[in-house]
C-alpha cells in the first residue's frame, strides 16, 4: 500500500506530527518520533501517509521530552515491515490505561547497548505508513492539550496515533474532507465515518455501518478514561474527605509560640539561655586531628562496567565493591538512568530483571492512582481546598522559575515543564501533609532530567524526599540539625575558623543554608550536581558526607574570609556568590581527604564519630543514663578544653547527645 | 554638599513570585533575566546612589516568600529602614496579602512606631496584560494602612523601578530628620540582637 508520492500531487503537508511508541523492551520508554503527514493525489485516488523525519530528535547528545497523548492507544507493537500495524490490545502496557492522566512522556534517541547511537534511518521508517482514503474506516479526533488522529481501517487495523504538537490537525481534516465524506458518528462525536465520493465504495460504507457496533466497543475498550474514572470514583471521595482536614494555616499575627521556631533565635540566643539548666553534656577537647592524606578519585563507571556487576537475572553483585567505585568516579551519564534506581532504593540491589518489571508495573499503577486524585479536582472541589490550590499555585510558579536555561525545561511549553510540575503535584498527593516546599522542585529536576520518565522520577524522588523530608517540615527540624552537626564538625576540623565566625555572629552557619537544604543544587553546575548526588547516594565514606562537602568547601574560602575581615554580611554574600564557581572534583577530592583525616584520628570526640556514623569510636558501654534520660559520656581528662570565642557555654545535640562546649 | 554616605537597609517583602528577586537586580544590576531561580534562603545586594544631596548605600535584602521559610526570613527584619511591599498586579492573592505581610515585618522588625515607619508598596508586574488588581484597589489599600507611596512596576521593562527604591529612600530620609539616625556603614548589626522579652518563651 506504500506509495510514492514523486510525481504525485501534494494536497497536504504538515510536519511535527508524532508517533508516540514504546520500543525499548527493557525499559518500556515511550519513544516519540517526529515526521511529515501528506495527502496526496495519486491518479485520483487519495493518499495519506506519514513518514518519519531523518533526525526528529534533539540533534545535541542529551534526551529530549515531548508531550504524550491524553487518551490514547499507545503504538506498542514492534515495528515489522509491513506499513501499518494492528494494535494487540495485550500488549498495551499497564500505561497505557492512565493514559488520560499521562500527559506527557519522553521520547529519546535509543541506546545501541545503552551507548548513544544514532537512529538509523531504516528504523525510523518502520513507522511510516501510508493508505488510500477508499481504505479508511474511522477517523477520531481527540482534543486534550493538542490534537491527536486514530486511523481505523476497513481490515479493522488501527494505525498508530497522529499527534498533533504543533498544530495542523483542523487543515488536514479539512483537506481529508474535501476528499471523503466525513460523517460524524452518532454514538461518538469524536469520531468520523468515512465514506469516499466514489460510488464503488459504497459497499465499503455499508459494511461500516454494519460494524458500527463493533467500532463503539473497540472504541470503550481503548479509552481508558471512562473506565479509570469509575473505578476510582471511590478512591478520590475518599481523598478528598481527609483534605478537608487541617483550615487554612494562619496567617494572622504570629503569637508567642511561632516565635519558637524562629530557627536562627533557637539554635543560637535560644542555646546561650536555655544551656546551663540542660543536663549532661560532653566536653569536647581539641584533637589533633594529623595531617590530611592525600586521595585518588576514579573514573566514572562506563556501561560495560556496569553490565559487569549483573548475574544473569540481573542482580547486582558485588554491591559494596560497586559503589566504592561509584563513590571514587561517579557515573558515566548512561548509566545513570538505571544505577540510579538502585542508589535511591527504587531498586533492591538484589532484585532481578523480572522482579523489578512487576516492581514497575505496580509502581505505575500506584502513580497513576495519585495523579488522576489531583487531576480530577474539579474548580469548585479546589476552590474550597485552600491548602492544594496554595501548593498548587506556588507549584505552578516555581516550575516555571526551575532550571530554565537546561535544554531539558528551556522554552515555553517544554514537556520538562509539564512532566516537573505533574510529579510535585502527584507528590503533593503521596505526602499532602508536607505538601510542596519551595526547594522541592530542585530537588527533582536534576532526577527527572536522568529518568526522562515520569513514573521512574517520581518514585526516586520519593526515595530522595525521605531522606530530605527533615529540611522541608515545619519545624525544619532536618535543617536545624545539620547546622549544629556542621558547626560541630568544622569546630574540631578548624577551630581558628570557628571562633573567627562566632565572633562574626556566624557561628551558626546560616550561610549554609542554601547548600544544606537542597544538596547544592544551586552552588554547582548541573552535570555537577548529577555527579555529587550519585557519589553521596553510595552512603560512602561515611554518614553525613555532605556535610564533609560543606567543610571542605569553607576550608578553601576561610582564608580569603579572615583575610578580608569579612563581618556577617559580607560572609553571606561571599557565600551566596560562590554560586556556580566550584570545582566540584576539587570538592570531592577535599571531602574524602578531609574524611579520612577524621577517621585516622584516635582520640574523636563522640558527637564527631556520632555524626559521621563511625563505627566503635563512641563505646556506649561507658554512657550513663542521666536523670534526665540523657546519655551522658564521661569527661575527657586531659587536653585543652574549646573555646567558643565568647567565653560561655553553648552547647549544640545530636542524636538524642546533648553536647557542650566550655571554654 | 552630599553627607557622609549611609547605609540603608530596604527589604523586599511579599508572596512568592510577585517578583522581588527580578526587582532587585533590575534596579541593581539594571538586568532583567526571565531564567532567575527562585529564592532559597536569604540574599542582598548593595547599591550606591545619591538622593537629593545624600550619598547613600543601600542595601537590598531579598527573601523566600514561603509562609514555611518565615522562621529563617524573619531574623533578618531587624534593622531594616524601610519596608517595600511587594504584590503582583496579576495576583490577587498576592495583594490580599499585603496586610500579612506588613503584620510579620512589624512585629520581627520590633518597630517601635508602627505608623510612622517607611512602607512603600509596590504593585509589579505591570507589563502583563490580565490584571487581576486595580491601581485604585492598590492606591486605596495604602491610604488606608499608612498613606503608604504606591508604585506600578515592571521590572522586565523597568517601569517605575528606581523610582520605587529612591522613594524608599526619601522616606527614611524624611524620618531621619525628624530626629531619628541613620546607621552608619561599619556597624550594621542585623540580627541576634537581644530578643524581647515577649519573645522568650
Amino acid at each position: 500500500m506504500t506509495v510514492g508520492y514523486y510525481c504525485h500531487w501534494v494536497l497536504f503537508e504538515h510536519e511535527g506530527v508524532f508517533v508516540h511508541s514504546s520500543t525499548d523492551a527493557v525499559e518500556d520508554q515511550d519513544l516519540l518520533i517526529s515526521g511529515y503527514l501528506r495527502v496526496l493525489d495519486k491518479d485520483g485516488e487519495t493518499v495519506v501517509e506519514y513518514k518519519p523525519l531523518e533526525d526528529t530528535v534533539d540533534p545535541s547528545n542529551m534526551l529530549c521530552a515531548c508531550k504524550d497523548s491524553s487518551s490514547v492507544v499507545e503504538w506498542t507493537q514492534c515495528p515489522s515491515d509491513r506499513s501499518h500495524h494492528v494494535v494487540d490490545q495485550q500488549q498495551q502496557s499497564c500505561e497505557t490505561e492512565w493514559d488520560m492522566v499521562n500527559t506527557v512522556s519522553f521520547k529519546r534517541k535509543p541506546y545501541a547497548n545503552g551507548e548513544g547511537t544514532s537512529y538509523h534511518t531504516h528504523e525510523k521508517n518502520c513507522w511510516a505508513f501510508s493508505f488510500t482514503a477508499a481504505d479508511l474506516r474511522t477517523v477520531t479526533v481527540k482534543t486534550e492539550g493538542w490534537t491527536h488522529l486514530i486511523f481505523c481501517l476497513k481490515d479493522d487495523t488501527t494505525l498508530p496515533t497522529i499527534h498533533f504538537h504543533q498544530g495542523g490537525c483542523k487543515e488536514f481534516m479539512d483537506c481529508l474532507q474535501r476528499c471523503v465524506h466525513l460523517t460524524e458518528c452518532p454514538r461518538d462525536k469524536t469520531t468520523f465515518l468515512v465514506s469516499c465520493h466514489n460510488k464503488t465504495l459504497s459497499q465499503s460504507f455499508e459494511n461500516l455501518l454494519d460494524d458500527s457496533n463493533y467500532g463503539l466497543v473497540h472504541k470503550l475498550k481503548k479509552d481508558p478514561y471512562v473506565a479509570t474514572l469509575g473505578g476510582f470514583s471511590k478512591v478520590t471521595n475518599y481523598i478528598f474527605d481527609a483534605f478537608r482536614g487541617p483550615e487554612l494555616e494562619q496567617r494572622e499575627m504570629p503569637a508567642e509560640e511561632e516565635v519558637a521556631a524562629d530557627i536562627l533565635g533557637e539554635i543560637i540566643p535560644g542555646l546561650e539561655i536555655n544551656q546551663l539548666e540542660e543536663p549532661g553534656f560532653e566536653v569536647i577537647t581539641r584533637v589533633d586531628l594529623g595531617s590530611r592524606p592525600e586521595v585518588q578519585r576514579g573514573e566514572p563507571l562506563s556501561l560495560a562496567d556496569w553490565l559487569k556487576y549483573q548475574d544473569k537475572e540481573g542482580r547486582v553483585r558485588k554491591v559494596p565493591e560497586l559503589k566504592e567505585r561509584i563513590f571514587k568516579g561517579g557515573l558515566c551519564h548512561v548509566v545513570r538512568r538505571e544505577a540510579w534506581k538502585f542508589l535511591l532504593g527504587y531498586y533492591t540491589w538484589n532484585s532481578t530483571s523480572e522482579e523489578r518489571k512487576s516492581l514497575q508495573r505496580r509502581k505505575t499503577d500506584e502513580y497513576f492512582r495519585m495523579k488522576l486524585q489531583w487531576k480530577s479536582v474539579s474548580e469548585e472541589q479546589e476552590r474550597r481546598n485552600s491548602r492544594l490550590r496554595d501548593y498548587k499555585s506556588l507549584i505552578e510558579k516555581d516550575v516555571n522559575r526551575t532550571d530554565r536555561t537546561n535544554k531539558f525545561y528551556e522554552g515555553l511549553e517544554n514537556p520538562g515543564l509539564i512532566l516537573l510540575h505533574d510529579i510535585l503535584m502527584t507528590y503533593c498527593m503521596y505526602d499532602f501533609d508536607l505538601g510542596y516546599v519551595q526547594g522541592m522542585s530542585d530537588l527533582l529536576s536534576p532526577i527527572l532530567y536522568v529518568m526522562e520518565n515520569e513514573v521512574d522520577a517520581f518514585w526516586c524522588f520519593v526515595n530522595f524526599m525521605d531522606e530530605m523530608h527533615e529540611n522541608f517540615e515545619e519545624k525544619m527540624q532536618g535543617m536545624r540539625t545539620q547546622l549544629i552537626q556542621l558547626s560541630t564538625l568544622l569546630r574540631l576540623l578548624d577551630l581558628a575558623f570557628w571562633n573567627y565566625l562566632e565572633a562574626q555572629d556566624s557561628g551558626y552557619l546560616y550561610f549554609c543554608f542554601r547548600w544544606l537544604l537542597i544538596r547544592f543544587k544551586r552552588e554547582l553546575h548541573f552535570q555537577d550536581v548529577l555527579r555529587l548526588w550519585e557519589v553521596m547516594w553510595t552512603g560512602l565514606p561515611c554518614q553525613n558526607f555532605h556535610l564533609l562537602v560543606c567543610c571542605a568547601i569553607l576550608d578553601s574560602e576561610k582564608q580569603k574570609i579572615m583575610d578580608r575581615h569579612y563581618g556577617f554580611n559580607e560572609i553571606l554574600k561571599h557565600i551566596n556568590e560562590l554560586s556556580m564557581k566550584l570545582d566540584i572534583e576539587e570538592i570531592l577530592h577535599k571531602s574524602e581527604a578531609i574524611c579520612l583525616q577524621i577517621k585516622n584520628c584516635k582520640d574523636l570526640p563522640c558527637s564527631v564519630s556520632e555524626i559521621l556514623g563511625l563505627k566503635a569510636a563512641c563505646d556506649k558501654s561507658t554512657l550513663e543514663l542521666s536523670d534526665y534520660g540523657i546519655l551522658t559520656p564521661p569527661l575527657h581528662t586531659s587536653g585543652e578544653l574549646v573555646s567558643n570565642g565568647h567565653g560561655q557555654l553553648s552547647e549544640t545535640s545530636s542524636n538524642g547527645y546533648k553536647v557542650a562546649f566550655i571554654s | 554638599m552630599a553627607s557622609k554616605s549611609s547605609l540603608l537597609k530596604v527589604i523586599l517583602l511579599g508572596d512568592g513570585g510577585v517578583g522581588k528577586s527580578s526587582l532587585m537586580n533590575r534596579y541593581v544590576t539594571n538586568k532583567f533575566d526571565t531564567h532567575l531561580f527562585h529564592t532559597i534562603g536569604v540574599e542582598f545586594l548593595n547599591k550606591d546612589l545619591e538622593v537629593d544631596g545624600h550619598m547613600v548605600t543601600m542595601q537590598i535584602w531579598d527573601t523566600a516568600g514561603q509562609e514555611r521559610f518565615r522562621s529563617l526570613r524573619t531574623p533578618f527584619y531587624r534593622g531594616s529602614d524601610c519596608c517595600l511591599l511587594t504584590f503582583s498586579v496579576d495576583d490577587s492573592q498576592s495583594f490580599h496579602n499585603l496586610g500579612n505581610w506588613k503584620k510579620e515585618f512589624i512585629y520581627y522588625a520590633d518597630v517601635k512606631e508602627p505608623e510612622s515607619f517607611p512602607f512603600v508598596v509596590l504593585g509589579n508586574k505591570v507589563d502583563v496584560t490580565e490584571r487581576q488588581v486595580s491601581s485604585e484597589e492598590a492606591k486605596q489599600w495604602c491610604l488606608e494602612n499608612g498613606n503608604y507611596s504606591y508604585y506600578e512596576t515592571s521590572a522586565k521593562d523597568s517601569t517605575n523601578v528606581a523610582s520605587a527604591f529612591e522613594e524608599a529612600v526619601r522616606r527614611v530620609l524624611a524620618m531621619e530628620e525628624r530626629g531619628e539616625h541613620l546607621i552608619p556603614t561599619d556597624t550594621v548589626n542585623l540580627h541576634r540582637k537581644p530578643r524581647s522579652g515577649a519573645s522568650c518563651c
